[in-house]
Order: C-alpha cells, then sequence, then structure tokens
C-alpha cells in the first residue's frame, strides 16, 4: 500500500493546480504495474486528448482507496472504480443495492408474465380450442424471441446503459402481456406468447448491470443471486396464477373470463418495475450513461470489433450450446411440467400448479450455488475446476432427467423433479462463473449470447420432444435427458492456454492472462490506452490458475502472441 | 426417511391397486337406449341451448339385466374429431384414465322406461363436437352398463357446441388502454432522459 504522504502528494483536489503532466511523471515513477494507478494514468491521458485542462482539475484522481469524501458519499465500502467491494442483500442503498433489488425484481416480473400461460393452460386450451401441436408452437414462441433479443440487449446496454435498456423493453414487452386477456384464436395466443417472451432478455441487462455496479470480488455473487432470483418467477407463477385464477372465479366470473382478468396481475407487475427501474435506478455509481457520455467521461467503445471479438471467440458458442441444455431445459419444464402433472396423474390446476412451482422455485438457492459452488472449485483448481464442475453437474442434471420421464407415481416424480431441478439450475449458475473469462473486451456481446444461446436450446427441445402428438411427453422427458448428455459432452473443448481444459492443462509455450485478454486489442488502440481495463481484468484473474505454483511470468512490455 | 419410504412404498401399492381393479369400457355392456334432441351437425350456444335426453332400457335383452342399477349419469363426451391432437381427452379402455367424458350432464335415479329431462348446455363446456353417454351403476357405486346417443364408431349423431369466448368489451377496453399507456410512457421516458442530459450537459 501506499505511503501516506505519497498518497496525499498524487491526489487532486478541486483547488490544486498540479501540473498534469508533473502527475503523470509521478506516476510512472512508482515502480510495478498497478491497475489502479494506471486507470488513473488513463483518465488524465484523455482529459489531456481534451486538452482541457478546467476539467481536470474538477476531477478527482486518486490513487489506492478513494479519500473520505468518495467513501462517504457511497453507503457501501467501494473500490476506485466506485464499485461496491461488498454485497449486502438486505440493504436498498442507492446506486448499487438498489440497482440490484430493481433488476431483480423486473427480471422476476418478466419471467412470471413469460410463464403466466402454462399452468392456466387446462382453461385455455379449452377456451381458445388448442391442439397439442398449437401449444407446443406457442410455447417455442414464447422462449425464441429473447434468443435474438438478448444478444440485441447486450449491445442495447453498451449504448443506451441497462437502466434505460431494460425498463425499456419491459414497457414495450407489457402491451403483449395485456392483450393476452383479448385473445381469441390459436394463432393470436401464439402471437401474444411470441411478443411476451421478448421480455426475457432484460437477463443480459441484470448481469450487465451487477458487473458494473459491484467488483469482481462479489460480482459472481450479485450475478447469481440477480439471475437465481429472476429465474424465481418462472416457478412462483405457476403458484400465482392459479391462485389469482381461482380468486376471480369464485368471485363470479365464468373460467373463460376468469383466466383472462387474471392477466391484468403479471402485466401490472411488470409495468410497475419499469418504472421503478427507471425512476429509482442509476447506470452506473457515479451516474447515468446519457450525462456521462455528454460529459465525456464514459468512452465508447468500437461496435464491429466488439462484435468481432465476441463470435471469433470458439469458448463462446461452446457456452451458448451447453447453456441451451441447463437453462433451455429450465424454460422448456417450466412450459410442459403443469400439464404433464395434470394430465398424466390426474391433480386438480390447483395441485399441478403447486408442484411446478416448486421446480422453479429451487432457484432461490439452487443457481446461486452454483455461482458459489464454481468459486469454490475455482480457489481450488482455478479454471479446470470451474469446468470439470459444470460437466459434472449437468451430466447428473441430464440423468435425474432421463430418471422423471421414467418414473410412474406421483410422489417419486415429485421427487425426481426436484434433484433434477437443483442440478439443472446449478449449472445455470455454473455456466455463469465461466462466462466472464471468455472475453474482456466483448463480455456484453459473449453474455448475450449464452443467454441467447439457452433461449435457442429451449426452441430445439420444444420443437422435436414436445411439439404436436409424436412423443407422449414423459418419453420427451427422458429423450431431452439423453440430450443433456450428450450436448454437454462439448465442455470437454474448451481449452484457454493461460489456464489449460479439463484435459489438458496449459500451453507448454509460455502463455499467460495478459497474452489471452490483450490479443482482443490491436496496437492502434493499445496506444490511445484503451485497453487498460482489460489489463486490470488480466491481473485479477491469476486467481484462475488455482493453487499451483505461479510459474508462467507476467510480461510488462512484451508482444503478447495471438492464441488459438 | 422412514416415513418419506413408507409414503413411497404406500403410493406405489395405491396405484397398482387403481390399475388392478379398474374396471374397462369394453366390459359394459350396451343396455341403454339414449336418444338426444340435437340433430347431427347442429351447432349449440353454450349458456343458451337446451338438450332434451330421452333414455330407457333396452327391452330386446333378457329381463332381470337390469336389476342392480340403481343410478344413471350422464355425461358430455368428446367425439373422435375433437380428439385428435388433444391427448388430454384420449379414449383409454380402463375407465378410471379414460378422458373421452369429462362434462358432468345430470345423475338420475334408475328406472326403466320413460325417461327425459331437459338440459341447458353449461358455460364452460368448451367448442367442440359431442355425443352423450349414459353410465349405470350399481349401489357400490361401479359402472356396470353405458347407453350412448351415437354408434360404436362414434360416427352418428355428434353435435356441436359453439362455447362463450369469455371476453367482454370491458376487459377489451382495459386491455388497449393499458397498452397504450405504457408505449406513451415508453416515449414519456426517452423524453425525460434527453431532458435530463440536456440540463446536465448545460451546467
Amino acid at each position: 500500500m501506499w505511503p501516506s504522504r505519497l498518497h496525499k502528494k498524487l491526489y487532486v483536489t478541486p483547488q490544486s493546480t498540479i501540473s498534469p503532466f508533473k502527475l503523470i511523471a509521478q506516476a510512472a515513477e512508482c515502480g510495478q504495474a498497478d491497475c489502479t494507478r494506471s486507470q488513473s494514468v488513463l483518465r488524465i491521458w484523455k482529459s489531456l486528448k481534451l486538452a482541457n485542462i478546467q476539467r481536470l482539475s474538477n476531477m478527482e484522481v486518486s490513487y489506492g482507496a478513494p479519500p473520505e469524501s468518495v467513501q462517504k458519499k457511497f453507503a457501501l465500502p467501494v473500490d476506485s472504480e466506485h464499485k461496491a467491494t461488498e454485497f449486502r442483500l438486505f440493504s436498498v442503498a442507492a446506486p448499487h443495492m438498489r440497482a440490484f433489488h430493481l433488476s431483480w425484481v423486473s427480471f422476476f416480473a418478466c419471467f412470471v408474465s413469460t410463464f403466466a400461460a402454462p399452468p392456466l393452460l387446462p382453461i385455455i386450451r379449452d377456451d381458445l380450442d388448442l391442439t397439442a401441436t398449437d401449444i407446443g408452437n406457442a410455447g417455442i414462441a414464447a422462449v425464441s424471441g429473447a434468443a435474438f433479443a438478448r444478444v440485441a440487449m447486450g449491445t442495447a446496454c453498451d449504448l443506451f446503459g441497462p437502466r434505460l435498456a431494460s425498463s425499456a423493453l419491459t414497457l414495450i414487452t407489457a402491451p403483449a402481456v395485456y392483450c393476452t386477456a383479448i385473445a381469441n384464436s390459436p394463432a393470436s395466443f401464439i402471437l401474444v406468447r411470441f411478443f411476451t417472451g421478448f421480455s426475457l432478455a432484460t437477463f443480459v441487462s441484470t448481469q450487465f448491470w451487477m458487473s458494473s455496479l459491484f467488483s469482481s470480488k462479489v460480482v459472481g455473487t450479485a450475478n447469481g443471486v440477480a439471475g437465481g432470483w429472476g429465474n424465481l418467477g418462472g416457478g412462483a407463477t405457476q403458484l400465482i396464477m392459479p391462485l389469482v385464477f381461482d380468486l376471480i372465479h369464485n368471485i363470479g366470473a365464468t373460467k373463460f373470463t376468469a383466466w383472462r382478468i387474471a392477466f391484468f396481475i403479471p402485466a401490472l407487475f411488470q409495468t410497475l418495475s419499469a418504472y421503478g427501474i427507471f425512476f429509482l435506478g442509476q447506470d452506473l455509481p457515479d451516474g447515468n450513461y446519457s450525462q456521462l457520455h455528454k460529459s465525456g467521461d464514459k468512452h465508447k467503445d468500437n461496435f464491429s470489433q466488439v462484435f468481432y471479438h465476441a463470435i471469433t471467440n470458439y469458448r463462446g458458442w461452446i457456452l451458448a450450446l451447453t447453456y441451451g441444455y441447463c437453462f433451455g431445459v429450465e424454460l422448456t419444464i417450466d412450459n410442459i411440467i403443469a400439464q404433464y402433472f395434470y394430465d398424466r396423474f390426474n391433480v386438480n390446476l390447483h395441485t399441478a400448479g403447486i408442484i411446478a412451482a416448486s421446480f422453479g422455485l429451487a432457484n432461490l438457492f439452487s443457481r446461486p450455488a452454483g455461482g458459489i459452488l464454481s468459486d469454490i472449485m475455482a480457489k481450488r483448481y482455478g479454471m479446470r475446476g470451474r469446468l470439470w464442475t459444470l460437466w459434472i453437474v449437468q451430466t447428473l442434471g441430464g440423468i435425474f432427467c432421463i430418471f422423471l420421464g421414467k418414473v410412474g407415481s406421483l410422489g417419486v416424480s415429485i421427487a425426481v423433479m426436484i434433484i433434477f431441478s437443483v442440478f439443472v439450475q446449478a449449472a445455470c449458475g455454473l455456466t455463469f462463473g465461466i462466462v466472464p473469462f471468455v472475453s474482456r473486451r466483448s463480455l456484453g456481446i459473449v453474455s448475450g449470447m449464452t443467454g441467447g444461446g439457452g433461449n435457442v436450446g429451449a426452441v430445439l427441445t420444444q420443437v422435436i420432444f414436445f411439439r404436436g402428438s409424436r412423443y407422449s411427453t414423459e418419453t420427451g422427458i427422458t429423450l431431452m435427458g439423453i440430450m443433456i448428455i450428450c450436448c454437454s459432452l462439448v465442455i470437454m473443448s474448451i481449452y484457454f492456454p493461460q489456464w489449460g481444459g479439463m484435459f489438458c492443462g496449459p500451453s507448454s509455450k509460455v502463455t499467460t492472462e495478459e497474452d489471452y485478454y490483450m490479443s482482443e486489442w490491436n496496437s492502434a488502440e493499445k496506444e490511445r490506452g484503451i485497453h487498460m481495463a482489460s489489463m486490470k481484468f488480466s491481473e485479477n484473474s491469476r486467481s484462475e490458475r488455482g493453487r499451483r505454483v505461479e510459474s508462467a511470468p507476467t510480461p510488462i512490455n512484451g508482444t503478447p502472441s495471438t492464441y488459438v | 426417511m422412514a416415513i418419506q419410504g413408507f409414503l413411497v412404498v404406500s403410493l406405489l401399492f395405491s396405484c397398482l391397486a387403481a390399475t388392478s381393479y379398474g374396471l374397462t369400457f369394453s366390459s359394459l355392456q350396451e343396455s341403454l337406449i339414449v336418444t338426444a334432441s340435437p340433430k347431427h351437425g347442429q351447432v349449440l350456444s353454450a349458456g343458451e341451448d337446451n338438450i332434451v335426453v330421452t333414455w330407457s332400457f333396452n327391452k330386446s335383452l333378457a329381463a332381470g339385466t337390469d336389476s342392480s342399477y340403481k343410478t344413471v349419469k350422464f355425461k358430455l363426451c368428446y367425439a373422435p374429431v375433437s380428439q385428435q391432437d388433444r391427448a388430454w381427452r384420449k379414449t383409454e379402455d380402463h375407465l378410471n384414465k379414460d378422458k373421452t367424458c369429462q362434462h358432468n350432464i345430470v345423475t338420475k335415479p334408475y328406472s326403466s322406461s320413460n325417461n327425459t329431462f331437459t338440459w341447458t348446455v353449461e358455460r364452460d363446456v368448451p367448442t367442440a363436437t359431442y355425443f352423450i353417454r349414459a353410465y349405470a351403476y350399481n349401489s357400490a357405486d361401479h359402472e356396470v352398463a353405458y347407453g350412448q346417443t351415437t354408434d360404436a364408431h362414434k360416427t352418428t349423431n355428434l353435435f356441436n357446441v359453439q362455447a362463450i369466448s369469455g371476453r367482454h368489451v370491458s376487459l377489451d377496453i382495459a386491455s388497449i388502454c393499458f397498452s397504450a399507456f405504457s408505449v406513451v410512457s415508453l416515449f414519456g421516458f426517452f423524453f425525460l432522459e434527453k431532458r435530463k442530459a440536456k440540463m446536465s450537459q448545460a451546467k
């Protein structure tokens, strides 16, 4: 840590008149590469480029921990980027924890709306005269929109900020939920489910927002809890909708009217959550994108470069495929499980809803647990531990899925379903323990691709196994389990030259984290200094080596070799 | 753990018991003659139109066959065209798994002739093609015989019901208003955001 007198020397107050050149010289004097310093150097450099000394003197530039006045502004302890270093679940302090609660609640609302129809299908299928093919198509439509929308959302977050992007999407899909109440044919039913499903892209804005507000020490937890509690909506809706329907039916409405009125509840919830995000949320600790863009404090990256580096990284595609067989399976089950229990075991609508809900409700702990397990394995075994754990957990999920289709009695079926849900959701959490390390520059798009891959998996699975009457539902479930096991095998092909893969150790050529992440930037960009965030990340990611002896040196100024 | 094990075993037993006991449709005798007022292909409106059902014992069968019949339950059953691609309406021989007849009409005490009743099609009957079937129950409440308005292949005397849609004008208006409100709020958001950014730039 810095000696205090040096700290005082380097800190610039608004009234100070230290020359920026002197600042840079002092920074260069200080020995090892410390990323906090290099980030501050970057800020000075940017300001000089804008040739606006007045703005510099108004800016706070600090080395090491931010000073007291900055610390007091935030309720949580923050690092030099003002990202929170602690995750306090029961706080609603602005901007960090408030944003966390707003984002998981709105993602939860979107899940509730998207899966509001399945628990009421036994009523809706009679009202709209749906066939099994129509129901299958509607289920596919519900999850297919978000496959593309999730990728687009990553870009939107980059351009407009997660706050505006997510509240806009939530608000624009709310009319689809309102209009479900006036659907009158199979075609209109499929359409409303299709447009409602777009709202599932708020997953990306949730993860993006958490990554902007929480430091790398707690970002895994923040992402895992936000993602898991949002997914909870898929389970909660199986409880909420039959209850709301019963209430309205008992008040006096006929069945065919009661289900329509019931849809206003998720629609209103979604609308209110969008309002909450817009008025109470904040993109970054220091302000919103629109203000920061205008003041020049935030640098806009080159979209085509970011996109190119995302799609040429094969690991992103593999994780997209495997996410399709944990999250995609979760979405599929959300669509079919209530009807499955209602039809196969002759339970009533209410009971089928409760059973189906317990699948999604396991998300309360199982997805966060997956993320935490990933971090625990990484501490000991590094990235290889994360990969092995993901493969084992996801394969076990596939095995229990096979059992679920085979079991013929109600009690055992429920038990197997719950075990299956824990493994499948933990696999989702484990996947997003690996995604942040695939790319630093293109994190938004890689997250979007993986998230979108989840939806593609849901579409594929429903098209092949759960549409029309070719397979009975129980056969479809068993076959889906076999497909999970087969598709999880590709995890074995993920290889990081600096950390290794499932079966190979790190590359015999000396490769470091810097080499991997710096190869996403060309030399012109490096000269402008915009690669500094990746530099800092490379250093932090050295923890993915696990506990083995750190043999690979850190190049200070080397020209990195391109990887794979 | 022990309780869970016991529950699982008892559930398995009850499932086995249910399936091993189950009566099959093919074991029932068609001894009732049932006729209904709708003609083949006629469309009835749910909640409005009536069906007049006349039923009696088939006198050509041996006397005494109906000595065990105590009650007769009438049900509205799906015709094959309405069962296509709808596994939740499938016909199964085991009566406790059969989903053909899902709507109860009425239960009457058994009498061998001169029986008739009128039934208004209820409002929760979905749009589909139907026929009517009557099951005769003995004193132990098990099916012992049946009769239906259609033939064995379920091709004659099928009638349609047009269900209520469940939509109301007030619902339509509410949906459209709320949707419009959401879209307008969205434009409001963008406008507010632009204004905030301009104000912070002016500062």
